[in-house]
């Protein structure tokens, strides 16, 4: 795919630009999706939106995209040019995700080098259809309106041509610009002016029309002079400061105009600019727009800018609102922002990490090198050196950090997406609520817990809430609530997803649990615990729900998704209540490639343990172990007693201490289990590069990796559930 | 043999192409216990000095552990102990021969390295099939390599590393059980 990217530049940032408006949209959309209409800026943003993605994909010849999106520009232009009131706003939302969903697909097909072949015909019908009833089911009030919509439409082209809006304080200017006989490529020259004056033109034509791309024309220049009409708010003067005499400009004449004069455009034959009003309206529209993008996409890319932003109808009602604005800016700003953001290769992001870590490390190499230590040396200014220079590499250490962390923001907007379209299929009202989706995680993760996340949503959805008639009967409020949350917590981050529905059912589930034999014969069903019978829940094969749905029920998907959560280092806990809804959390690493740990040694051995696990550190007494005959050890702390393990003696290592009192009890706690672990010395704590124990080194139990310490050597890093196990 | 063409071939795809023709035929060679060893230069990546190890626990014994080059975790194996040889104090002329196969990197401990040899493919004879077959590290000699009067035992490195000397594995395992 890089290679492609690379490769086609005007594609990839096709497919870039149109994701992220489409990504947009979808926001907007369901952020407003349980009002009852979209407000006036809305509707403006998903026509603007539409009408960039239609001039794009013409550019790139992708005609079913064009088409659909053509569709529903038409659909938001009349719902902005005459504000109906009776818009069903849920079929609308329908519509708007529908052609959001096509058009995506239609760019992953493009993106993954397939055909596009996407069909646009029944989509387009279908708002064809949709367009039709929200015109013809209007009542009385709005009659006036009704009529003047199909002249909008068929104004359009003349609005492009003509200046788009004539405000109070516009002013009409006839210009013609002489150039000097002997000036070279005249063409460029006049360009210049069309370009100094764009700034300030509300309209702007200029004849001849293709100054840039035919160099033919810069004899007509010079022969005929070069005209202008402009449309602007300002005075004869401004004009003259902008177009100045100089050495290329021999004369310029400024005729002010009336309108009506300006609307017919340059009198002259061979440079008719205005087109007859084209009967085949959209044609028409399609044609000019592809053109001037087009010439915008080329090479030649700025010259045809000034005629852009009148073209667009999207500008048009912005500018009626403001007359006074310059019609670039709206047009302008969202590609400003998006110029700001880049999107790096991301193995390009792991080296450069892989080689801040080294710096790091040479770095205290350095810092505390033996050479260093000889008595006698001063140090003063190396001292001071050296204090900058690790400041600086912690920077560097928190910004490649950051550069990799994510917020959650779109991973919940896909599931806001989710409980929209399930619920709407299972005609269940569901209140979505998000919280915390601010909340960043390395994108690695993000990648990995998207899947899982969609299927406990789906799930929660389907299964969890009831039908209305169900809540009605149980006392609850007809519409459901699911909520998403998340947090950070202990270097965690837990995302929740809550729904207050009917449950998980405890008996039913142990009765499935022992007809699958999975329950031990001689436990009475009451032995276990809430915990471990939801956990049956994820056992692959297992789903109580009678009715398999297009959703879920099917009995796989707990097992998959416990085992994507849990190969990035995750848990899935369950909490639930018959009859008050469930809770469905995933508690999962912040980041796989730096963790905060605690180093200690054992022997001449060095070990890393994750800070989160540990509860406490206790240097103990001989006489509060307990030694059972069997070799077991236990230890009694404040009236608790914990399994004791011997991390030196149960790894075999060389010279680790004997004796309990010369060592460090680590208490640590996972998943309400507890253990102590008896190590050496604690050395202290630091922020450790977690790197994988090479493959070829099977696994051991108890290590989850390995990481470098300052002086460059390699720990192990201990992993508690391994060791608690 | 078959494996070894394919690993060849690997090689050869990962872009070595060009340097493969001069590297052919020449062998690093490095003595343990009494014999010389040889290995093709091309899975050689370079030769460092012995580095501190950070052992692992429960791995084969041969294993010594963990060595950090340049910020690459890498695991290092003692040739002497993984040809069930006597093991030997590591001294100034130990060295680690790091060697890169199927991308996988592993240092090699060995006493010392001899030199880099030329050998002719008509030089190089199967290993004896008669007589001492049971000798653990005929496994992986594929060739002896005449050079002049002497003689190098070719490694196959890939069965060097990932021979599942089942015995081993079986050891280490029952040796976990009773650290248990």
């Amino acid at each position: 795919m890089a290679e492609e990217f690379s490769t086609d530049g005007m594609l990839d940032m096709y497919l870039f630009e149109n994701g992220q408006l489409l990504e947009q949209l979808q926001d907007m959309v369901l952020s407003q999706k349980d009002a009852d209409c979209f407000d006036e800026d809305s509707i403006n943003e998903i026509f603007r939106t539409m009408h960039t993605i239609k001039g794009s994909s013409g550019i790139m010849m992708f005609d079913e995209i064009t088409a659909v999106a053509h569709k529903l520009e038409d659909v938001f232009y009349y719902l902005r040019e005459s504000h109906p009131d009776n818009v069903p706003h849920l079929e609308l939302v329908d519509h708007v995700l529908e052609v959001e969903d096509f058009i995506s697909n239609e760019m992953e097909k493009i993106r993954n080098g397939e055909p596009v072949d996407g069909e646009s015909g029944e989509l387009v019908a279908r708002l064809d259809e949709f367009l039709d009833k929200i015109k013809g089911g209007k009542g009385g009030k709005s009659g006036k309106k009704k009529g003047e919509v199909p002249q909008n439409k068929h104004e359009e082209p003349k609005q492009f041509y003509i200046a788009p809006v004539a405000t109070s304080a516009s002013r009409f200017y006839r210009i013609y610009v002489s150039f000097f006989p002997e000036t070279e490529m005249a063409n460029v020259h006049a360009y210049k002016v069309v370009y100094a004056l764009k700034e300030m033109a509300e309209d702007l034509l200029y004849s001849p029309e293709d100054i840039i791309s035919d160099p033919e024309c810069a004899e007509t220049i010079l022969k005929d002079g070069f005209r202008i009409l402009l449309q602007a708010q300002c005075t004869e003067e401004d004009i003259r400061r902008v177009v100045g005499v100089g050495y290329d400009i021999d004369k310029v004449d400024v005729f002010e105009c009336k309108a009506e004069e300006f609307l017919q455009g340059f009198d002259f034959g061979e440079h008719d600019d205005v087109p007859a009003p084209a009967i085949d309206l959209e044609a028409s529209v399609e044609e000019i727009d592809a053109r001037t993008q087009k010439a915008e996409g080329a090479a030649s890319k700025e010259e045809k800018k000034p005629e852009k932003p009148a073209i667009a109808p999207g500008d048009f009602v912005i500018k009626s609102k403001e007359p006074g604005k310059q019609k670039k800016l709206a047009k302008d700003k969202p590609k400003g922002e998006k110029a700001s953001f880049i999107s790096v290769n991301v193995s390009k992001m792991d080296q450069l990490m892989e080689l801040i870590g080294e710096l790091v490390i040479s770095e205290s190499v350095v810092l505390q090198n033996s050479d260093l230590k000889v008595p006698g040396l001063n140090l003063d200014n190396f001292n001071k050196a050296a204090a900058q220079l690790s400041k600086i590499s912690t920077d560097l250490q928190n910004v490649i950090m950051s550069m990799r962390m994510v917020p959650l923001t779109n991973t919940f907007q896909k599931m806001n997406r989710i409980v929209f379209d399930v619920s709407r299929k299972l005609g269940k009202d569901i209140e979505f609520v998000m919280v915390g989706e601010q909340t960043e995680v390395d994108k690695n993760i993000i990648e990995h817990i998207s899947d899982p996340l969609m299927h406990i949503v789906r799930n929660s959805v389907d299964h969890g809430i009831e039908s209305k008639e169900e809540r009605r009967d149980a006392g609850k409020s007809e519409k459901g609530k699911v909520t998403l949350s998340a947090k950070t917590e202990a270097g965690k981050v837990w995302i929740s997803v809550e729904d207050d529905g009917a449950g998980l059912d405890r008996d039913k589930i142990l009765a499935k649990a022992r007809r699958q034999g999975l329950l031990e014969d001689s436990k009475p069903d009451s032995a276990y615990s809430d915990k471990e019978v939801f956990q049956f829940i994820t056992l692959p094969g297992f789903s109580t729900n009678e009715v398999v749905t297009e959703y879920s029920g099917r009995g796989v998907g707990m097992d998959v998704v416990v085992q994507n959560i849990q190969a990035i280092g995750g848990a899935l806990e369950i909490e639930s209540k018959k009859g008050f809804g469930s809770i469905m959390s995933l508690k999962i690493p912040l980041t796989l490639a730096i963790i905060d740990g605690i180093v200690m040694e054992i022997g001449n051995s060095s070990f890393v343990m994750e800070t989160g696990a540990i509860k406490e550190f206790v240097r103990v007494k001989e006489d509060m172990m307990i030694h059972e005959p069997n070799g077991d050890e236990y230890i009694m702390i404040r009236g608790e007693c914990f399994p004791v393990l011997r991390l030196g003696e149960w790894y075999g290592l060389e010279q680790y201490k004997e004796s309990v009192e010369d060592g460090v009890m680590l208490i640590l706690e996972v998943e309400d289990k507890k253990v102590c672990l008896l190590v050496d010395k604690l050395v202290g704590e630091q922020e450790i590069v977690v790197k994988p124990i090479p493959s070829y080194i099977k696994k051991v139990k108890g290590l989850s990796g390995c990481t470098q310490l300052g002086d460059g050597s390699i720990a192990l890093i201990l992993d508690a559930p391994g060791l608690i196990e | 043999m078959d494996e070894r063409s394919e690993l060849k071939r690997q090689v050869d795809e990962d872009g070595a192409s060009g340097e493969r023709d001069t590297q052919k035929g020449k062998y690093m060679t490095f003595k343990s216990g009494n014999e010389y060893f040889g290995l093709e230069i091309q899975y050689v990546n370079e030769i460092i000095q012995l580095q501190a190890i950070t052992a692992i626990p429960e791995t084969e014994d041969y294993i010594k552990g963990l060595i950090n080059l340049r910020g690459k975790v890498i695991p290092v194996v003692d040739v002497r102990l993984r040809f069930k040889q006597e093991p030997f104090e590591y001294n100034d002329r130990t060295c680690i021969i790091v060697i890169n196969i199927k991308s996988m990197m592993v240092g090699l401990i060995v006493e010392k390295i001899a030199e880099v040899v030329e050998i002719k493919e008509d030089n190089i004879l199967p290993p004896p099939t008669v007589g001492r077959t049971d000798r653990i590290q005929n496994k992986y000699v594929y060739g002896i390599g005449k050079v002049g009067d002497t003689v190098k035992l070719l490694l196959d490195p890939d069965k060097l590393l990932n021979d599942e000397d089942l015995s081993v594995v079986e050891q280490a395992n029952e040796m976990n059980i009773d650290e248990e």
